[in-house]
């Protein structure tokens, strides 16, 4: 039971770190960017790449490095920083609405199939392994120790992350996207830069991407094209949109529904009658139960309540208006 | 040549699947994400039928069906509601992303994620022009286009085919003219639900294997030819489809210096997306129109 609670708590907070960088650009920027699970994906393998030391024979992948985690983690961060800023300042530049989702789509796919056939690059299909318990050795931890000690490791990355995105929240760069979201063109009659201003909310949110996928490297101690896939995306966007897109609280809040129901749900649907069979026929019964539901939650929440559980505060100047200006908003 | 011969087979077949994909874009002015799906559940409504009863007749005319029914249940349950509910095309993306990931783990729980053989016999090759195709890719290259003629007589000739023209033109206007545009917008999903079931089964027995995510692959690539067409333009989408289906089968043959020569197929989702990429981003509207939104002209 504890075991149990470990593992869902260090998911659950590599997760959260996915869904608040998400929340930068979707929740703030008001960006559908498909290509998001590709920076978690740069962000794993490169901290695999930097830590687990050179290829043996037949595997192969670049550079083999053993640094040590915490620095490996840093060049992952802004190795996906670098490939957002290339994705964005190509798809942020003129594109809007479903064009921009469509070529970020595009970008993930390239990144996925890269990934997974460009062999030389992370082994291909294989993908790359061999990360075990980094930082466990300088704290001299056994592995059941360990398994506490990265916990608080990621709740404390979390953490530290939320509270950096309450900051960032209500901080003017916060506000000016926001405001671009709301309005692009009454934001740059304002004298923003729509197109830095998005773009630098864009590598903000792929950094934690980045962060989160490190983190996930070193948790699952491996990582290959079957533990990641660019449609995985929509669990994400399931957490942000429950909670409540654009407020910190609500994806938080959003993760933990979504977790516990990914988790939870799944685990009473086999006694249901009739279903019971099919979950002796084939292995993939309960994952696939699992994504039914989680589509069903998105397009329910998408059509009756848009804004979430935990909705964005709307920031309402409070101070009586000019007596000239409150008669003319009456009149109006 | 050989290379050029399976290009038009491709070809033709994203050719039904991108036009029933602009359709679809037309007349809701909606992206439909769950569009691969309908292929999906056309091909397993030909592989059940072709199993009960052997006869590809059947499965072709089952496949056209259970994609029919698909569409309009897609269009009737989720994309017809949110229009009417005021929803952002980006809104009704995202919603009808959900759809497809809802219908991939519905068939993956009734017939399971492997891969399902479908072979039909393709027959001994022989050239035909300057092509070398066997006659199941003829059969494939010959129904494909006889369905778009038909297709092209019906927007064009009929009453049905004015009404989707003007509701793809301009909704209000035509619901202004008295014209019902729910309704028009349904049966223009039937339309090319059947169309794109079809494309379903063909792209199956052609591939020779499918699975619950054949769809949504292969829908990337509908995605490219549609855009490179133009979204909404039929006769755009068709050339669209013509020149990506044909650059897919030719570029992955080239010799590519860092993988030794050799291409694997799967590099075909990265050749269109980059093809798809560079459209949106030198001409959004697509290679062959110049309006905004046109289905035919």
């Amino acid at each position: 039971m504890t075991e149990y609670l470990v593992s869902v708590l260090t998911e659950g907070a590599i997760f959260g770190i996915m869904a608040l960088g998400l929340n930068v650009i979707w929740g703030w920027s008001g960006d559908f960017d498909l290509a998001y699970y590709g920076y978690i994906a740069v962000g794993a393998y490169m901290t695999l790449v930097l830590t687990i030391g050179p290829p043996m024979a037949p595997a192969q992948y670049i550079l083999g490095e053993t640094l040590p985690y915490p620095l490996a983690v840093v060049i992952a961060v802004g190795t996906a920083m670098a490939v957002a800023l290339i994705v964005g300042s190509i798809a942020l530049r003129h594109l809007r609405g479903i064009y921009f989702s469509i070529v970020t789509l595009g970008a993930v796919y390239v990144i996925y199939v890269i990934a997974g056939q460009f062999v030389p690059l992370v082994d291909g299909y294989n993908g790359l392994s061999g990360l075990f318990d980094p930082m466990g050795d300088w704290f001299g931890l056994d592995y059941q120790t360990y398994q506490y000690f990265f916990m608080g490791l990621s709740l404390a990355v979390f953490v530290v992350v939320f509270l950096f995105m309450w900051r960032v929240s209500g901080s003017r760069f916060g506000m000016a996207l926001r405001t671009m979201r709301e309005d692009e063109r009454a934001s740059a009659a304002f004298g923003r830069d729509i197109y830095r201003l998005k773009l630098k909310g864009y590598v903000l949110g792929a950094a934690l991407g980045g962060l989160a996928g490190a983190l996930f490297a070193a948790y699952l101690s491996a990582f290959n094209p079957s533990a990641w896939s660019p449609v995985e995306i929509i669990v994400l966007y399931s957490a942000v949109l429950v909670g409540g897109r654009g407020n910190i609280w609500g994806v938080a809040l959003g993760v933990l529904i979504m977790g516990l129901l990914v988790q939870e749900s799944t685990r009473f649907l086999p006694r249901l009658p009739g279903l019971g069979e099919l979950d002796a026929v084939h292995p993939q019964f309960l994952l696939a139960m699992r994504g039914v539901i989680i589509g069903l939650v998105l397009v329910l929440f998408l059509r009756f309540r848009p804004q979430g559980l935990l909705p964005e505060r709307r920031f309402v100047d409070r101070e009586p208006l000019p007596a000239a200006v409150a008669v003319e908003t009456r009149t109006a | 040549m050989v290379t050029l011969g399976f290009g038009i087979v491709t070809a033709s077949i994203l050719a039904l699947s991108a036009v029933a994909f602009t359709l679809q874009y037309g007349v809701t002015n909606v992206a439909n994400v769950a569009h691969g799906e309908i292929l999906t559940v056309g091909a397993y409504a030909a592989y059940l039928v072709h199993q009960r009863t052997g006869s590809a007749i059947a499965a072709a005319l089952a496949a056209a069906v259970a994609g029919g029914l698909a569409a309009l249940a897609m269009y009737s349950s989720v994309i017809g509601p949110f229009i009417r509910y005021g929803a952002s095309p980006t809104v009704i993306f995202i919603a009808t992303l959900g759809v497809s990931f809802v219908i991939q783990n519905v068939l993956v729980i009734f017939f399971g994620a492997a891969n399902v053989a479908y072979n039909l016999d393709p027959g001994a090759p022989r050239n035909v022009g300057p092509f070398l195709l066997t006659p199941l890719d003829e059969e494939i290259v010959a129904s494909a286009a006889a369905i778009t003629i038909a297709l092209f007589l019906i927007i064009s000739r009929t009453k049905f085919g004015k009404a989707l023209r003007a509701v793809s033109q301009n909704r209000e206007l035509a619901r202004v003219t008295g014209i019902n545009a729910t309704r028009v917008a349904a049966a223009t999903f039937v339309l090319a639900g059947l169309i794109a079931g079809y494309a379903g089964f063909i792209l199956a027995e052609s591939v020779g294997t499918f699975s619950p995510y054949f769809g949504f692959g292969f829908f990337l690539i509908t995605l490219t030819a549609a855009v490179a067409g133009g979204l909404g333009s039929a006769i755009g989408t068709l050339a669209g489809a013509v020149i990506v289906g044909v650059i897919l089968q030719v570029v992955p043959a080239l010799p590519v210096p860092f993988v030794g020569g050799y291409v694997s197929a799967s590099y075909n989702l990265a050749i269109a997306f980059a093809i798809l990429a560079l459209v949106i981003l030198i001409r959004p509207r697509g290679l062959f129109t110049n309006a905004r939104r046109t289905v035919f002209e």
